[in-house]
């Protein structure tokens, strides 16, 4: 599917995370990431830390700690917040395709 | 080891579209639930505060809701509007007998869906209605107590329940196990001792008759750990004696927003019980604007009982021990210009005014005032739990436009806040209407500003 078809058939919270998190592909990632974090191409760090964070998610059903992504990624903690500007919630989780968290986030 | 808390995560919220679904076909137990505890929850100054309002408007061009949207809805006085009808039916046989009269109000499925969408969608409980009110109605313990018998009926927001429940059933409200949660601060060690360049440097947990204890905000474990950094290297630079609890680590209380008073207390009272355990002098609150009012001021009204220490902002700590040169900072460090965001309920609501502008008035090259500031700021848009409620996300993006045209006309590239909730709301407003601006808690800055040493 072209970005513009997986874009048109996205369907969106308030707050522009997935409204059906199993939905998530790859390519919803790509979309995601340029239209709501301004990410234009995903790179190899991107994408290591999405894979962990998916794989996380779809096994415990919630966003990891940071420590975890670091530890699993080889990510240093300071470079998530470059990769991801709107940090580790609301611009890492939300490319790949969580629902929001808890909490003050 | 084990601390008794449970491990389980909370349950998952359901989607959206069920509360909408349960909301538009209420069950009769339900709307006589919410109806008996809105009666149990309402106190004598309630009724005063309910039976005062003149009707002046003044409340209308105070609120950041009601100034961005005209909607009357917004305004303060339809909010208490709202509580007062329902007050009327159930404190006033002749209000009953004759309701077109009197302006009462059953609580009924009709009412509780206008509480939803307006005492918890359209306001941030942040009191600068009160503080511009002619007689001082107190429009945030109005806003609690309606939105406790919602509460009570099981009818709070979901996403907004959750992460109460998620305090309740884990101890902290993001649901960080004990295992993550030491892991973390372990982990963080090693990146403090590179940051201060001390081997010695430690961020100790579970030690005893501390100076104090320090709790925070479990998205600093989870997502933003450079804060409990900063907090750490303070503290070790000014060889402060402090402590992290292995188990009770949450600052904040979002039983102050669903209003539940029994989900309040639960809360409160381990911070109390585990300060005791410790035997800490104080319990330091990390930089949250809603947990300071609720550790500082409402405990005592939750718990029953006054805690027998002393319980401060870590702003206020860290104010004096610059004061008393504990600490030395270079605020040629951060030269770019700053501006301070007063959350509204450390300032307004807490009483912590001055300790934070001390603190810019050493750590920065140059900073300056919002307008207004103080006692009359702005709420960011994210209090009141707006910030969790995803299905009112929209309003709350164009309330914060507010805040977003003070930052702008302010100049400043850095703006400092003393809350983590409200941190993540600039953030966003931010990004929302292109400020460009970074945003720091007051440690983060003062950790930037510390002297470095050979």
């Amino acid at each position: 599917m072209s970005p513009e078809a997986v874009s048109s058939t996205l369907e969106l919270n308030e707050e522009g995370f997935l409204a059906h998190p199993e939905g998530w592909t790859p390519d919803v990632a790509t979309v995601l990431a340029r239209e709501q974090e301004g990410i234009e191409t995903l790179g190899d760090k991107h994408w290591a830390a999405i894979n962990y964070i998916r794989a996380y998610y779809l096994e415990k059903g919630m966003a990891p700690m940071i420590r975890a992504l670091c530890q699993n990624t080889g990510l240093r903690l300071r470079e998530i917040y470059d990769l991801f500007p709107s940090g580790p919630a609301k611009g890492a989780c939300k490319v790949a395709g969580l629902p929001k968290p808890d909490g003050c986030v | 080891m084990s601390t008794g808390i449970p491990l389980t995560p909370a349950p998952a919220p359901p989607a959206p579209d069920a509360y909408r679904r349960r909301l538009a076909s209420l069950e009769p137990e339900t709307v006589a639930r919410a109806r008996a505890a809105f009666a149990a929850l309402l106190t004598r100054d309630h009724a005063v505060h309910l039976d005062a309002c003149v009707h002046c408007g003044l409340c209308t061009t105070s609120c950041h809701y009601a100034l961005v949207d005209e909607d009357p809805r917004n305004s303060p006085a339809y909010k208490v509007h709202l509580v007062a009808e329902a007050f009327r039916q159930e404190s006033s046989a002749w209000a009953r007998m004759f309701p077109g009269w009197t302006g009462a109000r059953p609580v009924d499925a009709e009412l509780i869906g206008e509480w939803v969408d307006v005492l918890f969608g359209r306001c941030s409980m942040c009191g600068r209605c009160t503080a511009n009110c002619v007689v001082g109605i107190d429009v945030p313990a109005l806003v609690r107590a309606a939105r406790g018998a919602l509460a009570a009926a099981g009818l709070v927001p979901p996403e907004l329940q959750s992460t109460v429940d998620a305090a309740v059933n884990t101890g902290n409200n993001m649901s960080i196990t004990h295992d993550d949660w030491i892991g973390t601060i372990e982990w963080l060690e090693d990146e403090l001792r590179a940051e201060v360049g001390d081997d010695t440097a430690r961020l100790p947990l579970d030690e005893c008759d501390a100076d104090f204890l320090y709790v925070l905000n479990p998205r600093e474990p989870k997502f933003y750990p450079l804060s409990i950094v900063a907090a750490g290297a303070i503290f070790h630079r000014a060889g402060v004696r402090w402590t992290l609890a292995r188990d009770y680590f949450d600052v904040t209380n979002y039983g102050l927003f669903s209003g539940s008073p029994e989900a309040a207390a639960t809360i409160a009272r381990r911070l109390v019980d585990t300060t005791r355990r410790l035997r800490a002098k104080q319990l330091v609150l990390g930089e949250c604007g809603h947990g300071f009012a609720a550790n500082r001021w409402l405990a005592p009204e939750w718990l029953g009982e006054e805690p027998g220490f002393e319980v401060r902002s870590v702003v206020d700590v860290v104010a004096d021990l610059i004061r008393d040169g504990r600490i030395e900072l270079d605020p040629s460090r951060i030269p770019n210009l700053v501006t301070l965001h007063d959350p509204c309920n450390l300032v307004r609501n807490g009483g912590v005014i001055a300790p934070q502008r001390e603190i810019l008035a050493r750590a920065v090259t140059q900073w300056v005032e919002m307008a207004p500031h103080g006692y009359q700021n702005y709420c960011c848009g994210g209090g009141g739990g707006q910030l969790s409620m995803t299905r009112f996300a929209r309003r709350r993006l164009e309330a914060g436009r507010i805040k977003a045209d003070q930052i702008r006309a302010t100049g400043a590239r850095i703006v400092a806040a003393p809350c983590h909730n409200c941190v993540d709301q600039l953030s966003e407003i931010g990004k929302e209407y292109a400020l460009g601006i970074e945003v720091k808690t007051m440690c983060e800055l003062v950790a930037d500003a510390l002297v470095r040493r050979p």
